[in-house]
């Protein structure tokens, strides 16, 4: 019988193979049903209104310039006024502080119809090339801005770069200066690993098409924030940048004279170009969209729950009740 | 030995799993049927066609299944191919197949072997060594060769026209290492496994290449390695040698040369079987006097059961057959030694030759699937075109601006002359647009789902095989998994057409009662002590016991003196003699007692010997020309003068008997309906009616039933016949035919003697099995060769049959009495309104009615009726009415046999299932399941095909919605980038997403998840249904999972879109959001529809999710991928946790409210009995529910 035992091929008897393991079999009951729903609409609905007032409480000024900056006479050849290396692009802008805005204001830069995400733009730029200057020629992504008609590595290459934006801003209130900070405005990541430190700007911007903004070459790339800023694509086709940051308070009513330095170039394609002063809360900048949204769900969440509570009443099935089993539910000839 | 263990591999595929199953599933990403070992094992065919004398089928009725299995084997082959005549009743076939194998050799498709001239038989013929290669690839061969065959498949195409594309400069998506990572990934865990399978193969090789065996050589026996052997050289072997090549047998130990051969590695048959060595070898030894001559044979072939060949020795010419050859892997049994003659050799071995697989079926659910598959590809290249028109209207919207768009920088001004850059023209560049949507969004035909389907039915197969309700105890089998691709199909089974004998019975045989010259002896049964004998000191007694009549016993024991028991004498004598049993003497743990097992291809003929044994006539040895037979202790030995095989034309067999005392008597046993015929009626006719009446009584409880006659030959009578016999046995051509003739004109004149009752019985659990099967409103359908009276009562007592029910019989013998009884059984059905209704049809009726305008009538017929029993069917039949049902209907067949005969069925129906019994391996070689026994049917449909269809179903749309809602968040992206499919995902997680992010839940889910429990679905058969309804996946499910799909894509996709709107967020960081919020969102979706949570689903679930986790933290890690440290910077903001968190609720909860609305008010029994499960308030039904249930159907 031993022997026998031995060569038997019967299947071991485990839980696992047989099956069986222990196991949490959930079943979603009408309280249960009821219960979740409720939850979440009591859960979101407060969340959503906590969203909504955060929103509600960032103080945010947007003025759109690219169109006021141009002069009257240049109204119909923008693109020619934009271009011309000698012309005066410094235009005043007047902008108006609706409430009171608390350090810190966040100085951003807004552009509309640019396609940062585009795929030739994306991907024209070298990562190895801006954090290691041994891999200067590394530029193998950055067609047609890798290297000068003379042959000469362009550091850093790629269209990204090539196309750093350029306008600049002055904010004065009531004469005096407000002074914008604009270190700190890239990533701390991107300035110690990404950009190099010892990384120098080379052969940058001097093709015959200029792209946009230029850099001190004395200046490694890792403290080239404007450029680190620059370079973190954006996810959409309207976006800001961060130009910098106003460490005092704006009083309310305040009247803001922002000097623009108009450099870059939109008006082929029709691009707008905006100056944003805003602060921040915990749920980022003015966007009434995830409160709605919030309390939308919320909402929707109890109407369900109600319209369950009424099925429940009125329409009561005992769970598990064989007379609904479809075998049972034939009508008997 | 080695072939042995090779079978073994083969027959338990899966026991492997013990030594490391998760290896295996790692490793069986192929194509599953790739996974067996090439078969060493043959496919099926007929072996009492042409294996000699020792066939006598016993009862009329087994005979004759048996031997129409001519038919059934050329249906094997021809299969699928050609259409097939479903209602010849196989005579013709088998005409053919004699006239076949007595045809002249042509000498351009012969093979001339040079007995014991190798040299001179190899010259001119490049025959093949005996080296075997059952190993696909050499080292060097491996590479080329592997990746050939791994591009047969057309999802690897796919994966690698994509990656091809992807290598474009113009259209590269993807960077090279992840456009390449999934492709190579399958590639290469596919490869080690085909290598390790290799390196198994070439070891085992090996060791059957260099196996020694003795062959003559300068006429002496030498040692020679196994591959050295050539063709036409002279070899020997002893006992329990495996045979290394194809030989024709010269000589054996015994004197008539007979050798008996074991062929369990070839077919898997465990019974003895006899070859022969031809008179004029016989007496030679090769050592001494030379032996030579010239064999001419069949060029190599696979038919293991045929063999024609002419020895031309001495300037005589002998005719060769199946009886003479003996094939490689067989073992030589009960024999000393034998020696013979190489003909084929190595690859060119009928055993190498039928090395292949089964041949594979291809799942109702996936045939729908891939109706799915076409819309998604429609799905697919419709979102391609969009965005290439899109893209196309862009560009020529801009098209003024394109040169000096910052971002799009259509021309190079880095040269003199400026070119462009990277632009070709409109036209191009919406082409690359359409090809590069393609590489995007090509997981949309979700490729990996091929592959999860087969990890997903691995590990069913696992859990089937491993069941402990489907072991059978008795032969120590498992439940097997021959085929992997269709175990859902278990699921939605409509038809179940059974074999009697040995599937719905045990065919285990026991002799029950006798009619011995018009008495009957059907008294009770009683147990005996057991007849035993005294040999040398030593006690030998039959291996099995048998009970008996006492009556019987004591007038048995009075010996052929008084009138009476003279045919007593007669009856018993004649059943232990007239057979093809060899008695075996084994040994017992008991020194002074040995046992006599008789092994015998037949079961009726052990049950007789056994039962003549129990009452006195032991039969104690046989060689081929005597037989020793102790009749109540005094040993007697009989000549074996001649023998008449059975034959299906005759169904009887008879031996010529020369009597101690000098008289000759032919005894004759056979089927009631030819016994009949051949007895003289004019002597004892009362005796005759009585044992008429007798044999119907038999019949009517379901026994089998045998007649014997026997005649005394006068000397005259004798010597006409053995001159015409000798005549017959020797002559060239027609041998066949020609012994048949000389057996009809013996067979003829008999007295009657008696007939022999033997019961087949139920098989445990069978009426408990057919009534939970009807209840699962599976109809169940009986085929069997077996005569209407035992057919009948078989099925009252496996309850398919009940009382109430009326029967309509039909018994015709032209078309237009079928067409006839066919329309009145219509009426019947219709317009009486009589239920339930049993149709009994014999195979008779159906020459008529199949393949003719009656077969639409009798499927109306048939699909009225709830119980179908066809008796006294042909093999072809069988899979004619098989081929009835699913050509008709679309519902799904499953056929379920043992022998030889129901191989066409189990072919031919969409699930086959062979039961390993008695009756040999040929089913089980043609199934696609085998297990051991048919009550397992029960749990492996109710339970595991269950299971297998809900797990399948839901798998396979859940990984349409998984991969789709992931191609529609990159569309939605695409939209917003200028319509040039950039991705905010990174590459390498959209890479990652269906090959590690999402994949292991969904495997894991649907090889585990049970929707109820299997008390439950054994309770109640009825809840079957929901697989039968197709409930599990059907056109409605998949389009409410497509808008399923697009709503959440919408909300992982807008959410943040609209959060993020007008912001400073970069585009990996926003495409880790969308990473993460669809691996979430994805596996809660699964988490939902999880029925019971077990650890395993817990850790495949939530661990996916800490997978990705890490994942798009490690890619964010990495200072030159443009995302570096973006998932820390997005998660330093509520907005991130605000987002996420009102994706996931606000994308489930549509999905979850209509679950929740559909559960309550239109619960499916699945539903109900989950929560009966849970809540324990579901009411026993009581029988009488039951039954109303059954019979309303």
């Amino acid at each position: 019988m031993d022997q026998k035992n031995k060569t038997s091929k019967k299947p071991k008897n485990s839980k696992f193979s047989q099956q069986e393991l222990p196991a949490w079999k959930p079943i979603l009951t009408p309280g249960w049903v009821i219960t979740s729903f409720i939850t979440i609409g009591v859960l979101f609905i407060p969340t959503g209104l906590l969203a909504l007032s955060a929103s509600d409480n960032v103080v945010e000024i947007v003025d759109r310039y690219d169109e006021g900056c141009i002069p009257d006479s240049y109204s119909q050849k923008a693109e020619s006024y934009i271009q011309n290396p000698n012309q005066n692009k410094t235009c005043v802008r007047t902008l108006r502080v609706p409430k009171k805005m608390v350090a810190p204001i966040f100085v951003y830069y807004q552009l509309e119809k640019f396609y940062q995400n585009h795929r030739r733009f994306v991907k024209s730029k070298s990562d190895k090339q801006l954090r290691d200057a041994d891999a200067q020629d590394d530029t193998h992504n950055c067609f047609p801005e890798d290297y000068t008609a003379d042959n000469k590595p362009i550091v850093p290459c790629g269209l990204i770069a090539w196309s750093l934006f350029n306008d600049t801003y002055k904010l004065s209130a009531r004469g005096k200066a407000i002074n914008i900070d604009k270190k700190g405005i890239a990533w701390k990541s991107d300035m110690e690993a990404k950009f190099g430190s010892n990384v120098y700007p080379k052969n940058f911007q001097k093709g015959t098409l200029i792209g946009g903004g230029k850099l001190d070459e004395r200046i490694p790339l890792s403290e080239q924030e404007d450029l680190i800023v620059w370079m973190r694509t954006a996810a959409l086709p309207t976006f800001r940048k961060l130009y910098g940051k106003i460490n005092t308070d704006l009083e309310s009513h305040e009247t803001i004279t922002a000097e623009v330095e108009n450099n870059y170039n939109t008006y082929k394609f029709g691009g707008r170009k905006k100056l944003v002063l805003s602060t921040t809360t915990w749920i980022g900048g003015k966007n009434d969209f995830l409160g709605i949204a919030y309390i939308s769900v919320g909402g929707l969440c109890l109407f369900i729950a109600i319209n369950f509570i009424l099925l429940y009443v009125f329409r009561p099935r005992r769970l598990g009740d064989p007379s609904y089993l479809s075998w049972n539910r034939q009508p008997i000839v | 030995m080695h072939h042995s263990s090779l079978r073994k591999r083969v027959v338990a595929v899966f026991d492997r799993f013990k030594l490391s199953w998760i290896f295996t599933l790692l490793l069986l990403l192929k194509n599953t049927p790739a996974i067996f070992y090439p078969l060493w094992l043959l496919i099926v065919t007929d072996n009492s066609q042409h294996q000699s004398p020792n066939t006598l089928q016993d009862s009329s009725s087994e005979g004759e299944i048996r031997s129409k299995t001519w038919s059934a084997n050329s249906v094997f082959v021809n299969l699928g191919s050609k259409r097939l005549s479903h209602g010849s009743r196989g005579g013709a076939t088998d005409s053919e197949a004699f006239s076949m194998s007595h045809r002249e050799i042509n000498v351009e498709d012969a093979r001339l072997v040079y007995v014991n001239d190798a040299l001179k038989t190899n010259e001119r013929f490049e025959f093949a060594g005996n080296s075997i290669r059952t190993a696909k690839y050499s080292v060097l061969s491996f590479l080329p060769r592997n990746l050939f065959e791994q591009f047969h498949r057309v999802a690897y195409i796919y994966f690698l026209i994509i990656a091809i594309l992807n290598q474009l400069p113009q259209l590269a998506v993807f960077g090279r290492g992840a456009s390449i990572l999934p492709l190579s990934v399958v590639l290469l865990v596919t490869a080690v496994k085909d290598a390790y399978e290799d390196w198994r193969r070439h070891k085992s090789d090996r060791i059957e290449n260099n196996r020694m065996s003795s062959v003559l050589v300068n006429d002496r026996f030498k040692q020679k390695k196994c591959k050295d052997i050539q063709v036409g050289e002279i070899i020997k072997f002893s006992a329990d040698d495996t045979i290394p090549s194809d030989i024709v047998l010269l000589s054996t130990s015994d004197p008539t040369g007979v050798a008996y051969i074991q062929t369990i590695n070839l077919d898997g048959e465990s019974n003895l079987k006899t070859r022969y060595a031809k008179q004029e070898t016989l007496s030679r030894t090769p050592e001494k006097d030379m032996i030579n001559g010239i064999i001419k044979c069949e060029k190599p072939n696979r038919n293991i059961y045929g063999f024609h060949a002419t020895m031309e020795i001495d300037g005589k010419h002998l005719s060769l057959g199946p009886s003479n050859i003996v094939l490689r892997g067989c073992v030589l049994k009960n024999t000393n030694w034998a020696i013979g003659v190489v003909v084929y050799a190595g690859r060119e071995t009928k055993a190498m030759l039928n090395s292949s697989g089964a041949p594979s079926k291809r799942s109702r659910l996936e045939t729908r699937m891939n109706r799915e598959i076409i819309l998604l590809s429609l799905f697919l290249v419709a979102l391609c075109t969009a965005v290439s028109i899109c893209a196309g209207v862009w560009l020529r919207e801009h098209e003024n601006e394109l040169e000096f768009l910052q971002f799009y920088r259509k021309k190079d001004y880095s040269q003199p002359q400026v070119k462009n850059y990277n632009y070709s023209g409109l036209g191009v560049e919406v082409f690359f647009t359409f090809l590069m949507s393609v590489i995007v969004f090509q997981i949309m035909i979700p490729i990996s789902l091929y592959i999860s389907m087969e990890l997903v039915r691995v590990g069913q197969a696992y859990f089937m095989i491993r069941d402990d309700k489907m072991y059978d105890e008795m032969s120590n089998s498992r439940f097997q998994c021959r085929a992997l691709n269709i175990n859902e199909d278990l699921g939605q089974i409509k038809y179940v057409f059974s074999d009697k004998t040995g599937t719905l019975t045990e065919n285990k045989m026991e002799f029950k009662h006798a009619s011995i010259f018009g008495v009957d002896y059907s008294g009770e049964n009683i147990d005996s002590d057991g007849y035993f004998i005294q040999v040398n000191g030593h006690v030998w007694r039959p291996k099995m016991k048998v009970k008996v009549d006492k009556e019987l016993l004591e007038l048995s024991k009075i010996g052929n003196n008084s009138k009476d028991s003279k045919w007593i004498y007669d009856f018993f004598l004649s059943l232990a003699a007239c057979n093809t049993i060899v008695p075996i003497v084994i040994d017992t743990s008991n020194p002074d007692e040995k046992l006599i097992d008789y092994q015998g291809e037949s079961p009726d003929e052990q049950a007789l010997v056994y039962a003549a044994a129990a009452y006195g006539f032991m039969l104690m040895e046989r060689t081929s020309g005597h037989i020793v037979i102790d009749i109540q202790g005094e040993r007697q030995r009989f000549n074996v003068l001649g023998m008449h095989e059975f034959d299906s034309d005759r169904k009887r067999m008879s031996v010529i008997l020369g009597f101690p005392n000098g008289t000759v008597k032919v005894i004759v046993k056979g089927a009631d309906t030819s016994m009949f015929t051949i007895i003289d009626k004019s002597v004892n006719s009362d005796v005759t009616r009585a044992t008429e009446t007798h044999l119907n009584s038999y019949s009517s409880i379901g026994l089998r039933t045998l007649v014997v006659g026997i005649r005394e030959l006068s000397v005259p009578e004798f010597e006409h016949w053995q001159s015409a016999y000798e005549t017959a046995s020797t002559a060239v051509n027609g041998r066949v035919a020609l012994l048949r003739k000389v057996a009809v004109n013996l067979e003829t004149d008999l007295e009657i003697v008696g007939a022999s009752a033997i019961e087949d019985r139920l098989q445990t659990g069978v009426p408990e099995a057919i009534e939970s099967l009807r209840k699962a409103d599976i109809k169940v359908w009986v085929l069997t060769g077996d005569k209407q009276e035992t057919a009948i009562s078989i099925g009252y007592s496996s309850r398919l049959l009940t009382s109430n029910m009326t029967q309509i019989v039909i018994n015709c013998n032209t078309k237009m009495s079928c067409g006839k009884s066919l329309e009145d059984g219509l009426i019947m059905c219709t317009n009486l309104d009589v239920t339930p209704v049993a149709l009994i049809i014999d195979g008779t009726s159906l020459v008529y009615i199949l393949d003719s305008d009656l077969e639409e009538q009798l499927f109306q017929l048939a699909s009225n009726c709830t119980v179908v029993l066809c008796c006294r069917v042909a093999p072809l039949q069988k899979a004619g009415i098989v081929a009835l049902i699913k050509n008709r209907t679309d519902d799904m067949t499953l056929a379920i046999g043992d022998g030889a005969n129901d191989v066409s069925m189990i072919q031919m129906a969409d699930v086959g299932i062979g039961i390993s019994g008695q009756e040999g391996r040929q089913a089980v070689m043609a199934s696609d399941f085998a297990m051991g026994q048919f009550r397992f049917l029960v749990p492996l449909l109710l339970v595991h095909g269950h299971w297998n269809y809900q797990r399948m179903g839901y798998m396979i749309l859940y990984n349409f919605y998984r991969n789709a809602v992931f191609v529609l968040v990159l569309f939605w992206y695409v939209l917003f980038t200028g319509f040039t499919l950039t991705t905010a995902i990174t590459e390498w997680s959209s890479v990652l997403y269906s090959v590690l992010y999402t994949s292991v839940p969904t495997i894991v889910i649907a090889i585990l998840d049970k929707d109820l429990s299997r008390r439950s679905l054994l309770a109640y058969p009825q809840l079957y249904g929901a697989g039968q309804r197709h409930e599990s996946y059907n056109a409605k499910l998949f389009w409410l999972t497509i808008a399923d799909t697009l709503w959440q894509s919408i909300v992982v996709f807008y959410v943040p879109l609209f959060a993020y709107w007008k912001t400073d967020i970069d585009g990996s960081s926003v495409g880790d959001l969308w990473t993460l919020a669809v691996v979430f969102l994805v596996n809660i979706h699964l988490a939902m529809d999880v029925v019971r949570w077990t650890w395993v689903s817990h850790a495949s679930i939530w661990g996916s999710i800490l997978v990705t986790c890490v994942c798009v933290v490690a890619i964010d890690v990495i200072p030159v991928l443009p995302g570096y440290w973006a998932i820390f910077e997005l998660a330093s903001k509520e907005s991130f946790w605000i987002c996420l968190l009102g994706i996931q609720i606000a994308a489930v909860v549509p999905r979850f409210g209509i679950k929740m609305y559909v559960q309550h008010c239109e619960p499916s029994d699945i539903q109900i009995a989950r929560e009966a499960e849970k809540f324990g308030n579901l009411i026993e039904p009581t029988t009488q529910e039951i039954e109303m249930n059954s019979t309303r159907r």
